[in-house]
């Protein structure tokens, strides 16, 4: 399937990129479209556009919209998507330190990218690199999770 | 330099709602101008955040309407700019008085210490400061 989103990305839609491609719609292909273009091509599902389907709710970010929306029940992914929450949008609380740091680099890989494309690709292996980390904290058996 | 312009109405109930954006206005330091709108200066990310909370409003039934703009009266940027950089640096002074303490918790005080940086948008003098007191203290109670 077709994604188009704004160009120009950052921490929220390369969640969401990675997301898609790991998770939901292997074959994924995305399409960058100017900021505030209208109409957005036809065929193609768009995310993390103010409005559309797969977008920023209720104060949750569109990778937290995905996770719902996709009925993706991973805890991993549940912490990563409080971690973007926290990262691209401003929250009453926080409880993520990792947040602002990922903002930081995410902002930055696009910055040293060449396009859109190389900033997701570069962006998947941070997400990678999350994930791994994450799920090794959520292992039930790790002895720092059974408790006393 | 651009100033962000956020105006917005809320229906009254739930209230819960009103608490909410007020707290995420309050987080991003943005400074209530003349009782009538939200100021911030416009950065990417500042730009970023009020378009999402306008969104944010306009799905709870709320409307909003955001604007960036200049101030076309002399001195209006000097005005604004000292807002913004008395609002942190009264956060910065409150931790100045608590780290004055023997028993000041460190870890907490430079905890708030980043929160009100995120906030410093003119770069204040006494965050600065702020920043080495704190990495002064290290050590010391051990």
């Amino acid at each position: 399937m077709k994604w188009v989103t704004w160009e120009n990305v950052g921490v929220d839609r390369m969640a969401s990129a990675w997301l898609i491609r790991k998770f939901i719609d292997p074959q994924a292909e995305f399409i960058f479209v100017p900021i505030g273009q209208k109409p957005l091509p036809e065929g193609a599902e768009s995310f993390d556009i103010p409005g559309v389907r797969y977008s920023h709710h209720r104060g949750h970010c569109t990778f937290y919209t995905l996770l719902k929306e996709y009925k993706l029940k991973d805890p991993t992914l549940a912490q990563i998507a409080q971690i973007v929450d926290e990262a691209d949008v401003v929250q009453e609380a926080a409880v993520e330190p990792a947040a602002p740091g990922l903002d930081l680099i995410c902002r930055g890989l696009r910055r040293a990218s060449k396009d859109d494309w190389e900033a997701l690709a570069r962006g998947a292996l941070v997400y990678d690199a999350l994930y791994a980390e994450l799920s090794a904290g959520n292992i039930p058996n790790e002895p720092n999770t059974q408790g006393d | 330099m651009h100033w962000l312009l956020l105006h917005y109405k809320l229906p009254p109930d739930p209230s819960a709602l009103r608490v909410a954006v007020w707290r995420k206005l309050k987080r991003l330091g943005a400074i209530l101008f003349q009782d009538t709108v939200w100021v911030l200066p416009c950065t990417a990310r500042t730009l970023e955040q009020f378009q999402w909370l306008a969104a944010e409003i306009v799905e709870m039934g709320g409307e909003a309407t955001l604007w960036k703009s200049t101030p076309a009266l002399p001195g209006g940027v000097e005005t604004l700019a000292a807002q913004f950089q008395e609002q942190v640096e009264e956060g910065y002074r409150a931790i100045f008085a608590q780290l004055e303490q023997p028993e000041a918790d460190l870890d907490a005080l430079s905890r708030q210490y980043q929160q009100i940086l995120q906030k410093d948008y003119f770069q204040s003098q006494l965050g600065q400061h702020m920043r080495q007191a704190l990495l002064a203290r290290r050590g010391e109670n051990a």
